[in-house]
């Protein structure tokens, strides 16, 4: 138990690189080793999808990823979704079609729904409700969430279309 | 003349929320992100039996495991530590049984903490629970209110004759007549499963003791700190100045975290003896037996009517199902669903019945709606059923019974004065959005397909504002129900507002700012909201629950913010040799009238205030500008709503889809319209859950199988429809503003409704559900006992 390893991984593009016991799950390592605790833990039993993060751009539950387990990869956290002090487009339609209150659950849907888009850029609602059903919230009724999540897409179509014209 | 420009600039209006940006970037600070110096870890051993008595406790190996700081049993705490207090009190001589923070000899459910260890890390203190050893004896368990009702029924208490608490009736009329005289009576037996309020964010403290100054500093995810800093110093004999309350963000609160926790006490405890600051946070599986149970509740009641569909009487008893000891509230929230038994229909004749009973599950607690959602379930199942039985139309039966707009304030018959109502107008602005969104189309078009489609409806009533402070304590209750808030500009000119209420998601920053800025004539962004610190912020009674937040703490604000933007004028007046009646105010700048080039800035005002004051400040006036208001309401709000929900059922499985949902409500003036359907449609979804899926199912060991989110089933975005929301605006008469409170609408309004939908989907079945959550398997033993009732022809009444 008391066995220690050394973890190396990248979260938000910099080098972490801390001892810890095989048991830490890689939830407590961000949010105890690295700081970073904007990933939350709501059930610590892989349901909830408070903490989901991108392991290698592929999203995960932290809370029943080991540290060890991820050894040399890059993660992505609602920490490496915008510099400090600004919000990218998806964080400004959540902002702007309110979906989000309290705020626990909404890094995991954040990053559930930055995968999402990524696979399906122009998702429909019923597309964007099966993407983020693995994430509870408690407080908004997800049709919210939903029209944040359309938003962005839409916004992100936009920018393209001006890009390209 | 005063001011000519738009005193609303942003109420009313929705604005976006300034809590947003922090909480999208992962910039919040919730309970767990706070981590203080020297900070330790603790863990709760829980009881594995419903009922037992502890022979032995060893604790020994556990103390001995490195890294492991102490541990405390029941009768360590008890020895320096009050009891955990009850501050409702409702029912007159009834028996309530208390408890300490930890169990002292005996255990009376799942889960109840009998010790606890401080350590390093939390990974170690879990270690070192799995040390601790436990002799217990096994005592007979009381599973449920049928076998706590039993006359053979195991006692909770030896010392008690029975399992019951106590009675309380409440009468108006005489009920006994009206039956008997009665054209049509229609009766039910209305089970809300257990459930709990379960926000994502669990609950947890951090206590930090300084034994020099005998003075207790906590963290803790609370709604009310300042009723927590007077229990905390009430269960620790501190004076409450040596008890200072601090809330981070909370993630979720839905009255769960309103009330007040073992864990805060043993926290506390914990720091004082090892003299280091601890953090103490429950995982999710404990929430399911140390957070309050709610809803747990059994209405026997009957309707009385004339044969033209007026309503005469109501009258029943209520089971409350309690705990093995009571929690905070007591039994406040079952006693407020009989309160609301008649919701908003004019019954002369009333006798209504609570009983909370004992059984060995966790103790009863607070949840979103308190009580009001079974007091809904009564009125709106009971008044349904009554259609049925009558063959009339379920909506001209609920509008036939309304009190008239002309009739408030109304008084209920039981307790509540509801301030105003236009409910008839309110339940056709819902029929006109269900008929625009053409539901009885989709209906027809699915029934032609062989697919079961049905609408429900449902009105309902929310008390809210809670209250007025003397009635408050009149009916029961050990604290007050007033708020106060301190509005104060500084030498910049910009604008803090202090209050005693909380934010868990609900915007209270947000909304607080559009009336500080509208009442002072500012811009919002010069508005900064602190909340959640009792060292810092005023005094709020009860705390933020009972939808209290935005009309008592909206009114504070707005008559503080009256008399400080008086002053202002009258110092801008001074400055501009004009007289008051002249100045005008845009964007903050004063000037008079007309002269809008040559004014001054709140800026140039608060250097007058604070630092030179000579030949600026009038010599009458004191310096500063800070004003504070304590706004104790001569009535609560009573928000209203009429709800619609379109719903498939498959016969074959019981499997019930939400497919839309509209609302029209008025919760009086609305301050941030984005915000309000925020609040209504979170509650509905709650309510939803409560309705088809979330149970605490237990065991005849009273074993809970659903300690978990594999089995205990919250909503996801697959479940729960998308909403439409309508609203009008009846002010409310007796607050500064016209606020009501709207934060409960959902949760109370949504229960029923689902039952009203799965009604009407299944109409030609003559089912009528009477028990939630609707699971697939109870919705087929209906759907089977009608068929066969209908196939052996015995079922003549249909009504239940």
């Amino acid at each position: 138990m008391s066995t220690r390893t050394t973890v190396r991984l990248t979260v938000n593009g910099r080098a972490y690189e801390s001892d810890c016991e095989p048991r830490l799950t890689l939830a407590d390592f961000l949010r105890r080793n690295c700081g970073l605790t904007g990933t939350h833990l709501g059930c610590e039993h892989g349901v909830c999808g408070a903490c989901t993060v991108l392991i290698d751009g592929a999203s995960a539950r932290a809370c029943l990823t080991l540290a060890v387990q991820v050894d040399g990869v890059e993660i992505t956290t609602v920490e490496g979704l915008a510099p400090p002090g600004e919000l990218n487009t998806l964080q400004q339609c959540f902002r702007e079609h309110h979906g989000l209150q309290c705020g626990f659950c909404t890094p995991g849907v954040l990053m559930c729904a930055t995968e999402l888009l990524k696979e399906n850029p122009n998702p429909t609602a019923a597309e964007v409700r099966r993407g983020i059903s693995g994430n509870l919230c408690r407080c908004t009724g997800y049709d919210a969430i939903v029209r944040s999540v359309l938003a962005a897409a839409e916004a992100a179509h936009e920018n393209s279309q001006e890009s390209v014209s | 003349m005063t001011a000519t420009t738009d005193p609303r600039q942003f109420t009313g209006k929705s604005q976006l929320r300034t809590e947003d940006a922090r909480l999208l970037s992962g910039h919040a600070q919730f309970l767990d992100d706070i981590t203080v110096p020297r900070m330790t870890e603790a863990a709760v051993l829980r009881s594995p039996l419903a009922h037992a008595r502890i022979v032995s406790i060893d604790v020994s190996e556990a103390k001995a495991l490195p890294g492991v700081h102490d541990v405390i049993t029941g009768a360590d705490l008890a020895a320096v530590a009050g009891e955990q207090p009850v501050i409702w009190r409702p029912i007159p001589d009834q028996r309530i049984p208390t408890m300490y923070a930890l169990a002292v000899d005996t255990v009376r459910w799942v889960g109840q903490g009998v010790a606890a260890v401080v350590a390093d890390t939390r990974y170690i203190a879990e270690d070192a629970l799995e040390l601790i050893d436990i002799d217990y004896e096994p005592l007979p368990v009381v599973a449920d209110l049928d076998d706590a009702l039993a006359p053979d029924a195991p006692r909770i208490y030896e010392d008690w004759p029975d399992n019951v608490t106590g009675s309380l009736t409440i009468t108006q009329g005489d009920a006994g007549p009206a039956f008997t005289a009665a054209d049509v009576v229609v009766s039910g037996s209305f089970r809300h499963h257990p459930s709990y309020g379960c926000p994502i964010e669990t609950r947890g403290c951090i206590a930090d003791f300084d034994p020099y100054a005998d003075r207790l500093s906590m963290w803790t995810t609370t709604q009310s700190p300042n009723l927590a800093r007077e229990l905390l110093a009430q269960v620790l004999g501190l004076d409450v100045s040596k008890v200072r309350v601090r809330t981070p963000d909370l993630g979720g609160g839905f009255g769960m975290k309103f009330d007040f926790y073992p864990e805060d006490v043993i926290a506390a405890l914990l720091s004082k003896r090892i003299g280091r600051p601890v953090k103490l946070l429950e995982d999710r599986r404990e929430s399911f037996f140390a957070s309050s149970r709610s809803r747990d509740m059994r209405h026997d009641f009957e309707m009385a009517l004339t044969s033209d569909g007026t309503i005469t009487g109501l009258r029943g008893t209520a089971y409350g199902v309690m705990g093995g000891a009571f929690g905070t509230v007591g039994s406040g929230p079952p006693w407020a669903s009989i309160l609301t038994s008649m919701g908003p229909y004019r019954i002369p004749n009333l006798e209504l019945t609570i009983k909370p009973v004992l059984t060995n599950r966790s103790p009863y607690g607070s949840y979103r709606g308190w009580g009001v959602p079974k007091g809904n379930l009564v009125h709106e199942r009971l008044i349904e059923l009554a259609a049925r039985e009558l063959g009339v139309d379920r909506m001209d039966i609920r509008r036939k019974n309304f009190p008239a707009p002309e009739e408030f304030p109304f008084f209920s018959g039981a307790a509540f004065s509801y301030d105003s109502g236009r409910y008839a107008d309110c339940l056709d602005l819902c029929l006109q959005a269900v008929a625009d969104a053409a539901w009885e189309d989709r209906k027809a078009a699915a029934a032609a397909e062989g697919r079961s489609l049905g609408i429900g409806y449902g009105f309902h009533v929310e008390p809210g504002a809670y209250g007025p402070s003397r009635i408050l304590n009149l009916v029961g209750l050990d604290h007050s129900g007033f708020d106060e808030v301190c509005v104060r500009m500084d030498s910049s000119g910009k604008v803090t507002v202090f209050s005693g209420q909380i934010n868990m998601g609900q915007g209270t920053h947000t909304v607080y700012a559009q009336l500080a800025a509208d009442g002072l004539g500012v811009p919002m962004e010069d508005i900064t909201v602190v909340t959640g610190d009792t060292d810092s912020c005023p005094y709020t009674g009860y705390g933020t629950g009972g939808s209290r937040a935005l009309p008592l703490g909206g009114a504070a604000i707005i008559n503080a913010t009256g008399r400080l933007r008086a002053k202002l004028i009258r110092i801008a007046a001074s400055m501009l040799e004009a007289n008051p009646e002249d100045i005008e105010i845009d964007s903050g700048r004063f000037f008079v009238a007309g002269t809008a080039s040559q004014g001054v800035t709140t800026a140039e005002i608060g250097r007058a205030a604070y630092r030179n004051l000579n030949g600026l400040l009038p010599e009458e006036e004191t310096p500063t500008l800070e004003e504070v208001d304590v706004f104790d309401p001569p009535n609560m709000t009573t928000s209203y709503g009429c709800t619609a929900l379109l719903v498939e059922v498959d016969r074959e499985t019981g499997q019930v889809d939400l497919l839309d949902c509209i609302q029209a409500h008025d919760a009086g003036v609305i301050v941030n319209p984005m915000l309000a359907d925020g609040q209504l449609a979170g509650g509905l979804a709650q309510a939803f859950g409560g309705g088809l899926y979330e149970e605490f199912v237990y065991d005849e060991d009273a074993q809970m199988r659903t300690a978990s989110f594999m089995d205990f089933l919250l909503p996801t975005a697959s479940e729960i429809p998308p909403f439409t929301f309508v609203h009008q605006e009846t002010p409310a008469p007796d607050i500064p503003g016209g606020m009501k409170g709207l934060g409960e609408a959902g949760t109370i309004a949504g229960v029923s409704l689902v039952g009203s939908a799965i009604d009407d989907a299944l109409r030609d079945l003559g089912v009528a559900v009477d028990e939630f959550p609707v699971t697939p398997p109870r919705l087929l033993a209906l759907i089977e006992a009608a068929q066969e009732g209908a196939s052996s022809g015995a079922d003549k009444e249909g009504t239940r």
